[in-house]
């Protein structure tokens, strides 16, 4: 597959098929993935994959906490800018808006909108979940660094036609993600990746992904 | 070109050929790569984009500037550590031993290091940015971009090389750009054609194995 065209067709996948992973392909993407860039070679990036029963067993400690809502909730320290403007919120709001109305589940159904966000939470059906983690004394350029091995997994995973969801959601449960999955004591926990093949027929795999404008994000000198 | 290759044959570039680059070519990647990741779909990057005359006056801006002192954010965090430590060493050695300049020549390893400024001969920059409230998360994002440019770049037959060195001059490069103090610069970009006989573009890059970085759980009973 194209570069490009993984670009293009890759999306935040919300409904998978039950269809199992083969291990030896996710070996091959993760394999392939090490040769992502990272600033003075560091490869800060850490990940623990979950399948079959150690991935239920995740998703029943988290649906048992799930209920108490937000006093359930770890504190992830690395989520949520403090003071961010308009712009970003608009962004946020508009992803979710796209989202809920493909369901459609109007903004008053608020049962609605809270059983599609626990869908989270069973990794919307994946079969796989990667939680990827690193040192905690990692600063932030070691962060980009996650961030650029983990779009290339996302990319490879397409060449090999699969499907990804990052998931930021689960840092809500780190204290549940940390007694199920054994990572050293001084990494901290950074997201989710939901892997499976999407189902192509699901609404709330096929609403447009809003993205702003390029001059909004990007300017030009000198040519 | 396919994911893997582009993945397999990105590497940073450190000596660039004088072809120009079609800004069509650049254009293209970076409106694609605006379908990258983010959390929340707060598309937190910004990127200003330099060739020809302003960029010839920023270097000259940048090669008689000296480091911020203090820096805007420290990447070298894990260089304390012997692991990492280990990691760049080896870098350094197979990059200087591809140069043929001695562990103990100062002086050139400096002269080479200088040519960060210049981005290595690259006819063009680009410089990675966001505002600076943001966090870990949204830092892991500006970096899921990064890569998707630099693998969007190489299905354009282009090369890139990612350049934190920018960020210890983020005030000089900042005030030149206009950019305000609350403004995080966080790298450069350089963007070109490889010089593909010159031996710092041939030179074998080590990356640990995949089992040093992702543990697998569950997969036999899958099967």
């Amino acid at each position: 597959m194209k570069v490009s065209e993984a670009v293009a067709s890759r999306r935040s996948v919300r409904q998978f098929r039950c269809d199992p992973v083969d291990p030896d392909v996710l070996r091959g993407v993760l394999e392939r993935a090490q040769r992502s860039p990272s600033g003075s070679n560091v490869q800060p990036w850490h990940a623990v994959v979950l399948t079959a029963e150690p991935l239920a067993r995740l998703q029943a400690a988290v649906a048992e906490v799930f209920p108490l809502g937000r006093a359930g909730h770890s504190i992830p320290f690395h989520m949520h800018p403090v003071g961010i403007d308009g712009v970003y919120r608009e962004r946020l709001a508009g992803v979710g808006e796209s989202l809920y109305a493909s369901l459609g589940v109007t903004r008053e159904d608020k049962a609605g909108r809270l059983a599609q966000y626990q869908r989270n939470y069973r990794a919307f059906d994946a079969p796989v979940l990667m939680l990827v983690h690193t040192k905690a004394y990692m600063g932030h350029a070691q962060w980009a660094d996650m961030g650029m091995w983990l779009q290339t997994v996302m990319l490879l995973l397409r060449e090999a036609g699969l499907d990804s969801c990052p998931q930021l959601s689960w840092a809500d449960y780190t204290r549940e993600v940390r007694a199920c999955v054994e990572f050293p004591e001084d990494h901290v926990f950074y997201c989710g990746l939901a892997i499976g093949y999407r189902d192509p027929e699901a609404a709330v795999n096929r609403f447009p992904v809003p993205r702003a404008p390029l001059d909004d994000v990007v300017r030009w000198e000198g040519f | 070109m396919n994911v893997s290759e582009a993945v397999t044959s990105r590497r940073s570039v450190r000596a660039f050929l004088d072809t120009p680059v079609p800004l069509e070519s650049v254009r293209r990647v970076l409106d694609a790569a605006r379908f990258a990741p983010s959390g929340c779909n707060y598309q937190p990057w910004e990127g200003t984009v330099l060739a020809g005359a302003p960029l010839k006056a920023l270097q000259e801006q940048l090669l008689g500037a000296r480091p911020d002192v203090p820096l805007e954010y420290d990447f070298s965090a894990p260089g304390a550590v012997p692991k990492y430590k280990q990691r760049l060493s080896r870098l350094g050695a197979q990059m200087y031993g591809a140069l043929t300049i001695g562990r103990e020549d100062k002086d050139n390893r400096d002269l080479f290091s200088q040519q960060n400024l210049t981005s290595f001969g690259a006819p063009v920059l680009l410089l990675a940015h966001f505002p600076k409230l943001m966090k870990e998360a949204q830092w892991s994002d500006v970096g899921m971009w990064l890569q998707t440019i630099m693998l969007l770049l190489r299905g354009e037959g282009l090369d890139s090389c990612p350049q934190e060195w920018m960020g210890m001059y983020g005030r000089t490069i900042k005030a030149h750009l206009g950019l305000g103090d609350d403004t995080m610069l966080f790298c450069g970009l350089a963007i070109g054609f490889r010089d593909a006989d010159h031996p710092v573009n041939l030179f074998e890059r080590d990356r640990v194995p995949l089992d040093e970085a992702v543990s697998f759980h569950g997969f036999d009973q899958a099967q």
